[in-house]
């Protein structure tokens, strides 16, 4: 009986308390902590008082300083042990722990709202892209998004429309996947045999060869359009050779991407190379048969940035390709689709399935790759 | 199995860090060589032209009678393992070890690789390893995959760039006892590279100490410690290092005495007769002598000197006294454990004083302008070199 009433005394008591011991304590520190104050600066002055030298009156208000700041730390310990004793067990704990709880929420929340209007920024052209492609009801630009009438229309008319004349969304596809897969190739051999050159053998104007790239990176690309336009025109490269063309400058100052590659050669152990050398390797073979096979991250990666590139490239492709069809690629062709005012009425939903038809095979590339891409890019950081 | 001579070899770097000094050195057939010093003293650069991993800036590296120069790696019939064990993270143990025979040309056939791999696994112990990558592999595991892709290809110069560094030190003594057995097996040229005195000692037929890129001494271990060249020597070999103190060296008559801190000892044995023979005059010397001939004496008398005790450690068969003499000189003193009562090994705390005294027969002399030994014959040039060669700053 007694027991029972005890706890029917205590326990109000106690959850009463919870709030009321933090203020109580906070209270109880801060009059000590005033009171020590007060008592301080009655000591200072009286200390600078006996002495008359300027140095001396510095030094004891430093270390006045000094000893201020630690008993003041002593009392909040004190009174924060005593908090830690007096609290009900565990309700201190708890409260902390709801704090922390809630104000997690509240961020994360947060954090997920921002993060949802970024999405749906960013999606909402794709989307409208996509849903456009299966709008059958009429070709036209028009006011609304979700289509009244689904269908394969456009992606049928996309390759049988003889509206092209010899060119043709099949024609351009195919040359751009030929430029993609060719510059890819040769662009991933020069970049990977220059970046490691540049990490493993010192010879004479290393550094003033990188930091001349560097630099000459610096530069846009866009400045040389006229001077390449010029030198493929006499090369005979251009309009309905534009495919060639467009795969030499591409390739051509490839060789300058090597900073990524060499970053990830870097962080693989010359130790690697010597052994294979004393093994009996020459140059080529270590770099195949060692270096080459630890490198798939950044082979990949590689390949992937070299493929994209003019995968979706549109400037150059269509000054090379000039008005020859045949020599356009996706981008240009696309784009030349809807030209003028009555050829977009006639074509846009057309364009937008040609839009889906390029983004897929980027897309399925990295699904699959996209564990590679990214220790390509980050394997040079985090394993140095 | 091949002879190796290195003829003036010398490294230098760009701006002109000078890492190997003017290096000579004839290998014979089937030695074990041990490159010792401590960190930047060019012992792996050394190794590392002889591999042709660093190109030669002067000088010539023969193999076999052949100057490899301008050779590259793979046609020095070289083999090497590596201090971090290089070994190729994503073959197989087999792979790996197959990896030197693959290389070969004309191809050797398949069933002859296996034949050599697997005996070498079978002499490392790592058979049933072959068939698993590296990265599943204890660090001791791995050092023998190396050191079996260094065997399994025919080479007469078998290069090990401090092989055992990176495992613990059970594990090192341990692999220290297999590669003297190793060698045992493979019976070919060893050039070893340590910066572990006690390895030296222990693998060595002869040990090239080497400080700053000079040669300091080639000897075999018992030349290099009992008869150590200069002061770089005698402090570097033996662990803990020989007390150096300054002393006299006093001529009476035939005979020659040693006076560290106001004590008067008589050099003894053959090193009396061998200073009488070089005609040795009294001068100012530095006085070396090793740890372990340091005797205890009961009695303070004209031929020991009193120091104090600082620090006692106690090794289990041996205490390392750390004392100190009247003139603030810190000295290190080895006793067996066994030479005393429990009694006395109790006294032995800090501030207690003792009295100690060396047997005349084992303690070295140097010359402390030049730190090099008043016995030693060869003229070192390498001491003037050196100090031409510190940069003007």
């Amino acid at each position: 009986m007694e027991k029972e009433k005890k706890v029917v005394e205590t326990n109000p008591a106690q959850e009463k308390t919870a709030d009321q011991i933090i203020k109580e304590n906070t209270a109880l520190r801060d009059a000590e902590i005033k009171e020590l104050k007060r008592k301080n600066e009655a000591e200072l002055k009286q200390r600078l008082a006996s002495t008359d030298s300027k140095e001396e009156r510095k030094r004891i208000k430093e270390q006045n300083k000094v000893d201020l700041y630690n008993q003041i730390s002593e009392i909040k310990n004190k009174y924060n042990d005593l908090l830690a004793h007096s609290l009900p067990s565990g309700a201190n704990k708890d409260k902390r722990h709801m704090g922390m709880k809630s104000k997690r929420i509240i961020g994360n929340t947060t954090i997920y709202i921002i993060l949802i209007i970024m999405t749906f920024i960013w999606l909402f052209p794709f989307v409208c892209i996509l849903l456009q492609s299966f709008r059958v009801e009429s070709t036209h630009m028009v006011g609304y998004i979700i289509p009244k009438q689904w269908g394969f229309d456009n992606y049928i008319n996309l390759f049988t429309k003889k509206a092209f004349n010899d060119g043709g969304f099949g024609r351009w596809y195919f040359n751009t996947l030929i430029i993609s897969i060719f510059v890819a190739l040769i662009q991933t051999i020069i970049v990977l045999c220059m970046s490691y050159t540049l990490s493993r053998i010192r010879f004479k104007g290393r550094k003033f060869l990188m930091n001349f790239m560097l630099i000459l990176g610096m530069f846009p690309g866009m400045l040389t359009m006229i001077i390449l336009y010029r030198v493929l025109k006499d090369m005979g490269l251009t309009e309905s050779h534009a495919i060639p063309g467009l795969i030499l400058v591409y390739v051509a100052s490839s060789g300058m991407g090597y900073y990524v590659s060499k970053g990830f050669f870097d962080t693989l152990p010359k130790s690697l190379d010597e052994a294979a050398r004393v093994d009996g390797a020459n140059r080529a073979q270590v770099f195949f048969k060692v270096i080459l096979p630890l490198s798939k991250p950044i082979v990949i990666y590689t390949l992937l940035t070299a493929f994209m590139g003019p995968w979706g490239d549109y400037i150059f492709a269509t000054y090379v390709a000039h008005h020859e069809e045949t020599g356009m690629n996706v981008a240009v062709g696309l784009q030349n689709l809807i030209s003028s005012e009555q050829s977009i009425n006639a074509n846009y939903t057309m364009f937008c399935a040609g839009g889906v038809l390029v983004a897929i095979p980027i897309t399925i590339l990295f699904m699959i790759l996209q564990k590679y891409y990214v220790e390509g890019v980050t394997g040079g950081a985090v394993k140095g | 199995m091949a002879s190796v001579k290195l003829t003036d070899v010398k490294k230098i770097y760009q701006g002109n860090v000078v890492a190997v000094h003017d290096f000579n050195l004839d290998i014979k057939d089937k030695e074990f060589i041990v490159f010792v010093g401590p960190s930047g003293c060019g012992k792996s650069t050394t190794l590392r032209m002889i591999a042709g991993l660093e190109e030669i800036s002067e000088g010539t590296i023969e193999i076999d009678g052949v100057v490899v120069n301008d050779l590259q790696p793979k046609d020095r019939y070289i083999s090497m393992v590596f201090q971090n064990y290089a070994l190729y993270p994503h073959l197989t143990v087999f792979e790996n070890m197959a990896f030197p025979l693959r290389l070969l040309r004309p191809r050797m056939p398949n069933a002859e690789i296996y034949k050599r791999v697997t005996q070498a696994a079978e002499v490392l112990g790592i058979t049933q390893y072959l068939t698993r990558k590296p990265k599943a592999l204890s660090g001791g595991q791995r050092q023998r995959v190396a050191i079996g892709r260094a065997m399994v290809k025919d080479c007469k110069v078998f290069l090990m760039d401090e092989p055992l560094s990176n495992l613990d030190a059970k594990l090192r003594n341990q692999m220290r006892a297999e590669i003297i057995l190793l060698r045992k097996k493979i019976d070919t040229t060893f050039i070893y590279v340590t910066h572990d005195q006690t390895e030296a000692m222990t693998l060595g037929d002869r040990i090239v100490i080497m400080k700053d890129g000079f040669i300091m001494q080639v000897g075999s271990p018992t030349e290099v410690f009992d008869h150590p060249n200069n002061l770089f020597v005698a402090e570097f070999i033996g662990a803990p290092k020989m007390n150096i103190v300054k002393s006299q060296l006093l001529k009476e008559g035939d005979k020659y005495y040693v006076n560290p801190f106001g004590s008067k000892i008589e050099v003894g044995g053959a090193k009396g007769k061998q200073l009488l023979a070089k005609n040795v005059e009294t001068q100012d010397i530095l006085l070396g002598f090793r740890p372990e001939h340091v005797r205890l004496e009961q009695n303070p008398s004209a031929s020991n000197f009193k120091v104090t005790l600082e620090v006692n450690e106690m090794m289990g068969s041996e205490l390392h006294l750390h004392v100190v003499a009247e003139d603030g000189s810190k000295l290190i003193v080895r006793i067996p454990t066994i030479q005393l009562n429990d009694k006395e090994r109790e006294e032995m705390v800090y501030g207690k004083e003792l009295y100690l005294s060396f047997e005349g027969k084992v303690m070295h002399f140097f010359n402390p302008e030049t730190e090099i030994s008043l016995l030693s014959n060869q003229e070192s040039p390498q001491k003037s070199d050196l100090k031409q060669d510190v940069p003007e700053e």
